[in-house]
């Protein structure tokens, strides 16, 4: 990771200054920003396959799992291995991934059995493999990085803070050994624990340790004051290579096997019968989804990531009828709701309006106290920012909208409430009875509609030249006879056809 | 007898049903000697919460079960976090005002889902996620910002999240019993209709029961228990706790009245065994320990349940296997053998363990040591004692072919068709030569 | 409209007998320890318009998957024109049952159409012009040129149908099978379908369709398997399509059909 990491800091370097990147780097801002924006852009490209796929709650299933690995595996490293634990380290996201995938596999065997109904499997299966998760957590980690907090919600706003340091210049490690001018020595009783007796006894038989003695990389050497020309440094946050890495990685799956994934999405059968391999496809992309879990459980927890995986690619779906457009709006959707869910949490809605004005509207209307600065968790809002676009998308798709749907229907009432009419005229109008049934005063009777519905649907059908109405009688216009027909003509072809939804 | 069997079966799960209670009941002193626990008020306020939550999620978790509403409840309960939020900022932290907020927000949860699967194409479990997701992240974005309130007391609320039983007072639990016995008596009130809604939806709204109504009524009371558990389970486990005692029972039952009953106990153990211990230990959150305790008697229903339970069926699968498997891999070899002219035709070793991969050793096995078949190189043929009981088998075969075709035509008595069993066995003698007149010369023989 | 291909083989009926268009030896599949097909020895002549046909449970779209290796045979072996289905890949068209996929999926009625043609393509390349071109033809052929760029949940279950069939169209094999292909179409799209089969069959391809109308088989095809489990029959339908063959199939329930059937067989 760390060779990646450099080539990228020295591509970078080739249009900003050092100063400028390390600068851009340690804002709180502009990390969760981005790693909010990587994470949302790779969940919402796998989420689309995972919709069409009917495998929504595959994520959800994830989620879950990953987090019991993440957790044994962090224990692993470190109590059994001693290593320092570190939730970003390469073969942690790896090792919880692979743990991940196989209790997908797991409980995908299980419901298969038939004891248990699907729906009861996934609903017990997740609950315990996360309770399980948390009672570890609780119980035996004790690091700041790995607690219930973080689990539930991540610490984005945090990842500007754990980084690699990448050295460009003046670059001396350090190696303080006991005979190092700068070494430091604490004097520790020996045998006080085993003897039972305080260190002012005179049986304590002391020895001297050293207790800075190690290895110092630039960085740290410089920030012990060990070096006297300062390193030319950067500080990279783990988390964006991380995520940038499962970004790329994602990126490029769908790019290169995007004609193979939507024929194995849309029709499993036939990508076999061609010879791809759905089943590899289908494995792929749940590695993928694992790693993508377990790379941003740092930054938003384990619960909050199944937003990034659902919700882009459900707004998407409303927008478009095509695949490929669906690839596109979906991350578009996740990365904007990411940017600006940064800057709900710290107070504003789309940067126009502030959400301390709402809660005074809120005070004032109801007579609450409510303190009007408003400072939330960063991934949560992030999730609602997503979350409103999703609403506009609902709202104002133009296919599958809200407004649409509903204009549309009233549309589609409007036409058949004047063709009802028009048709009735049309069969009466060179009838014997045509002054009964024709009889403008008395029509809505026929109809049993109320007297203003048909007054309405009357004048509409006047002011478009259907109808003329000669001695109280309603009658056709040779405009509403061709519409009568027409009518009829696409009625008997309806069935072959049908309206849009 | 069937009947016979039943009463038995029934007489099983009342034992069941009072073996847990005495469990339940004998695990307060037991712990008291085991885990040097002190019978503290705490602790009794705490076990009987528990208890009393969890025999209502038992009772209409089972409801939950059996409509496979599952993963709703689980959406449903991280839906009520955003509620408890908001209800603390307008009416501070009194325990009925919140579960009030947390019902409302569940129920708008319930409200949205279903409107978004009228109006739009999305299908249901991409709604719940939606649900699931943003409600929660309402609910956490709300709890972030209370906690930034200063000298806001908002201490207690995150235990909404993961459940704490220490946090429970007895006037809590006066409030969930008011509340819970409510719930129980409509339950009691609504039986009938609940039975039918959830077997035969479309047969209850056939015979006119409104079942727009009766399922309402159903989702609100899962709800109202969904909000009365999260104190102890928190939003992310609470499904847990509402369905496993319902999964478990439904292994040892076939019938409503005594699955629920019997989730009823099992949710009450778990509850009130899960909150105990978890009490013992500050460091252990309670919604995860009881979803461990409800997991075990899962476990244990799902491997030990007479007739369904894993151990059981497997060795009764194993038994018959083992049955069917010589004549089975009898039949092929015949079938085989007659297809490739002789009845002594011997059969290619890879063809009999392809047709019948896993059960053809102990086939092979079973009719060498009958003497009905023997190896030959690299395949096997059948022996004189071998044909002699092909043959039979194939008459019984074609005896069921014909009853298949002509018990209409005869007047036949109608039985299950089990081909495995000799017909003679099942059909009178008189029937049985009806179908043998009917068999073609060669096939007499 | 089939007079314009550009395609037309030699008439039908010469050189027939030469090669088996499939040939299924002993072919058995089973789920758990339940053989779902059992057995099954199968020779279809090119160039023939083949029905299968059983009740349900009889395990016909069992045999098609397990032909084309979409489920795992427990034994047996199957050919395409002497070759493994591996090497004759491009010499096989599928249809599957329309109800297996999901028609609100995010695509256009020429796309599902071009999906036929990946195979060719094989991994990686993207279909181009040349593609379109193809699957345009192809829909002019099952008439719906009009409804190229609709999102296919837009179309009547009908049109869905016949949709696949182009899609089957641009595969441009030797031998289709279809799974299904008048489930849940009306009387109209039936006979379209019906028609374009047996175009397909006129330009000497092989056709096997699963159908589960006893009405019309007499009339639709000129070849047929009667499976239930086992092969029970297979041959010309004048040859196989008889009441005994049908009891066996079928059992008694079948008996009181036969008239109306038979009456069919006779007339086709």
């Amino acid at each position: 990771m760390m060779p990646l990491e450099r080539w990228l800091i020295e591509l970078l370097l080739n249009f900003v200054t050092r100063e400028e990147l390390n600068a851009f780097l340690r804002s709180p801002q502009n990390t969760a920003m981005l790693v909010g924006c990587l994470i949302a852009v790779s969940g919402a490209l796998l989420g689309v396959f995972l919709l069409l796929r009917g495998m929504s709650l595959t994520s959800d299933a994830i989620s879950h799992t990953v987090l019991l690995g993440i957790v044994v595996a962090f224990l692993l490293m470190t109590e059994v291995f001693g290593l320092h634990g570190d939730t970003s380290s390469p073969w942690l996201i790896l090792g919880a991934s692979l743990a991940g995938v196989g209790t997908v596999l797991l409980t995908e065997m299980l419901y298969r059995s038939g004891l248990v109904k699907q729906d009861a499997a996934l609903g017990l299966a997740f609950p315990l493999l996360f309770a399980i998760a948390v009672i570890l957590v609780s119980r035996y980690v004790e690091d700041a990085h790995l607690d219930e907090d973080a689990v539930l919600v991540g610490e984005i706003g945090l990842a500007w803070a754990n980084t690699n340091s990448h050295c460009f210049a003046n670059c001396e490690s350090v190696t303080v050994a006991p005979d190092h001018e700068a070494a430091k020595f604490a004097r520790q009783c020996n045998n006080c624990r085993e003897l039972g007796i305080s260190p002012r006894d005179e049986r304590a038989v002391f020895s001297e340790t050293c207790s800075n003695c190690g290895e110092y990389n630039p960085a740290q050497a410089w920030s012990a004051g060990l070096l006297e020309r300062e390193p030319v440094l950067v500080f990279f946050p783990k988390s964006i290579t991380v995520m940038l890495l499962l970004t790329l990685l994602t990126l490029g799956f769908v790019l290169v096997f995007f004609k193979e994934l939507k024929l194995s999405t849309f029709d499993t059968g036939l990508a076999q019968a061609l010879g791809f391999r759905p089943g590899a496809l289908h494995y792929a992309l749940m590695i993928l989804v694992s790693l993508v879990a377990v790379g941003a459980f740092d930054a938003v927890g384990s619960i909050l990531v199944i937003a990034f995986f659902i919700i882009p690619p459900a707004a998407a779906y409303l927008l478009t009828d095509r695949l490929a457009m669906m690839l596109l709006l979906s991350p578009l959707i996740g990365g904007v709701g990411a940017y600006y869910g940064y800057d709900l949490a710290r107070g504003q809605l789309f940067s126009f309006i502030a959400v301390a004005d709402g809660i005074a509207v809120l005070n004032r209307l109801f007579g609450l106290s409510l303190p009007e600065e408003w400072d939330s968790s960063i991934s949560a809002s992030m999730v609602l920012m997503i979350f409103i676009l999703f609403l506009l998308a609902w709202a104002l798709s133009p296919r599958y909208g809200l407004a649409s749907t509903l204009i549309r229907r009233a549309n589609r009432r409007r036409v058949f409430e004047n063709q009802v009419v028009l048709a009735h005229i049309h069969n009466h109008q060179h009838t014997t009875a045509h002054d009964i049934e024709l009889n403008v005063d008395h029509l809505h009777e026929h109809f049993r509609w109320t007297e203003r519905k048909m007054s309405r649907v009357l004048t509409g059908l006047r002011a478009l030249g259907y109808i003329r109405i000669i001695a109280g009688s309603a009658e056709l216009t040779d405009r509403g006879d061709r519409q009568v027909h027409a009518f009829r003509k696409t009625m008997l072809e309806a069935h072959n056809i049908p309206d849009l939804p | 007898m069937p009947g016979a069997r039943l009463s038995a079966a029934d007489k099983r799960v009342w034992l069941i049903i009072a073996g847990i209670v005495l469990l339940g009941a004998l695990f307060i002193p037991l712990s008291l000697v085991l885990f040097d626990l002190r019978f503290t008020y705490t602790v009794r306020v705490v076990a009987l919460g528990g208890a009393i939550l969890g025999l209502l999620s038992g009772v209409l978790g089972s409801f939950a079960v059996l409509r496979q509403e599952s993963l709703l409840g689980d959406a449903l309960s991280h839906a009520a976090l955003p509620g408890v939020a908001v209800a603390f900022l307008l009416a501070g932290r009194e325990l009925s005002s919140l579960l009030v907020g947390a019902g409302i927000a569940s129920w708008l949860g319930l409200r949205f889902l279903s409107a978004l699967l009228h109006t739009t194409r999305i299908k249901q479990d991409t709604a719940m996620g939606i649900v699931l997701a943003a409600w929660f992240a309402a609910g956490i974005a709300l709890l972030a910002y209370i906690q930034s309130i200063p000298d806001a007391s908002q201490a207690g609320l995150d235990h909404f999240i993961f459940g704490q039983a220490a946090a429970i007072i007895e006037r809590d639990v006066t409030l969930v019993s008011a509340v819970g016995l409510l719930v129980l008596l409509l339950v009691a009130l609504f039986w009938k209709e609940f039975k039918l809604v959830t077997f035969d939806s479309e047969f209850a709204g056939a015979n006119g029961f409104r079942i727009g109504f009766i399922n309402a009524v159903l989702s609100t009371l899962i709800v109202v228990t969904i909000v009365l558990g999260l104190q102890l389970a928190g939003v992310i486990l609470m499904v847990g706790m509402l369905i496993a005692p319902g999964i478990a029972a439904r292994q040892w039952t076939h019938k409503l009245d005594q699955m629920v009953i019997l989730a009823a106990v099992f949710g009450a153990f778990a509850g009130g065994v899960g909150a105990v211990i978890s009490a013992l230990d500050s460091d252990i959150p309670t919604g995860p320990m009881i979803i461990v305790v409800s997991f075990v008697l899962v476990l244990l229903s799902i491997t030990l349940a007479p007739g369904r339970g894993l151990v059981w069926s497997r060795l009764r699968q194993r038994a018959n296997r083992r049955r069917f498997a010589a004549i089975n891999t009898l039949r092929d070899l015949y079938r085989y053998a007659l297809a490739h002219g002789a009845e002594d035709y011997p059969v290619p070793d890879d063809f009999i363990r392809g047709v019948r991969a896993r059960s053809v050793e102990s086939g092979l096995r079973q009719l060498r040591g009958a003497g009905q078949v023997m190896a030959l190189g690299e395949g096997w043929r059948l022996t004189e004692e071998g044909i002699a009981w092909a043959r039979e088998d194939r008459r019984n075969q074609r005896l069921w072919d014909l009853y298949r075709l002509y018990n209409d035509e005869l007047g036949l008595p109608v039985i299950q068709e089990d081909r495995r069993l000799d017909i003679g066995a099942v059909l009178p003698a008189a029937a049985v030569e009806q179908l043998e007149n009917r068999l073609e010369p060669s096939e007499t023989a | 409209m089939w007079t314009a291909m550009p395609d037309r083989p030699e008439p039908p009926g010469m050189d027939r007998t030469s090669e088996f268009a499939l040939s299924v030896d002993d072919l058995t599949v089973a789920y758990q320890e339940k053989p779902a097909i059992w057995d099954i020895d199968l020779e279809v002549p090119e160039g023939v318009l083949m029905g299968i046909v059983g009740p349900n449970g009889a395990g016909k779209s069992t045999l098609i998957k397990a032909v084309l290796n979409l489920i795992p045979r427990a034994a047996g072996t199957v050919s395409f024109y002497g070759k493994p289905y591996e090497r004759a890949r491009s010499l096989v068209g599928y249809v599957p049952q329309r109800g297996s996929v999901d028609w609100d999926f995010p695509t256009s009625v020429i796309d599902v159409v071009t999906m036929g043609l990946y195979g060719k393509l094989g991994w990686f390349r993207r279909p181009g012009k040349r593609e379109r071109e193809l699957a345009l033809f192809a829909l002019e052929q099952v008439g719906l040129v009009d409804f190229v760029d609709r999102q296919i949940s837009q179309l009547s279950g009908g049109q869905q149908q016949r949709s696949f069939l182009a899609r089957a169209l641009v595969q441009d094999a030797q031998i289709y099978f279809m799974d299904e292909p008048f489930a849940a179409v009306d009387a109209v799209t039936e006979n379209a379908i019906v028609d374009i089969l047996q175009a397909l069959n006129k330009r000497g391809k092989t056709v096997l369709v699963v159908h589960h109308d006893l009405q019309t088989v007499a009339q639709y095809f000129d070849w047929v398997t009667l499976l239930n489990v086992e092969v029970i029959a297979t041959g010309p339908t004048a040859a196989v399509f008889t009441p005994e063959n049908l009891r066996k199939t079928y059992g008694g329930q079948v008996a009181s059909l036969n008239g109306g059937i038979l009456a069919g067989a006779a007339g086709g």
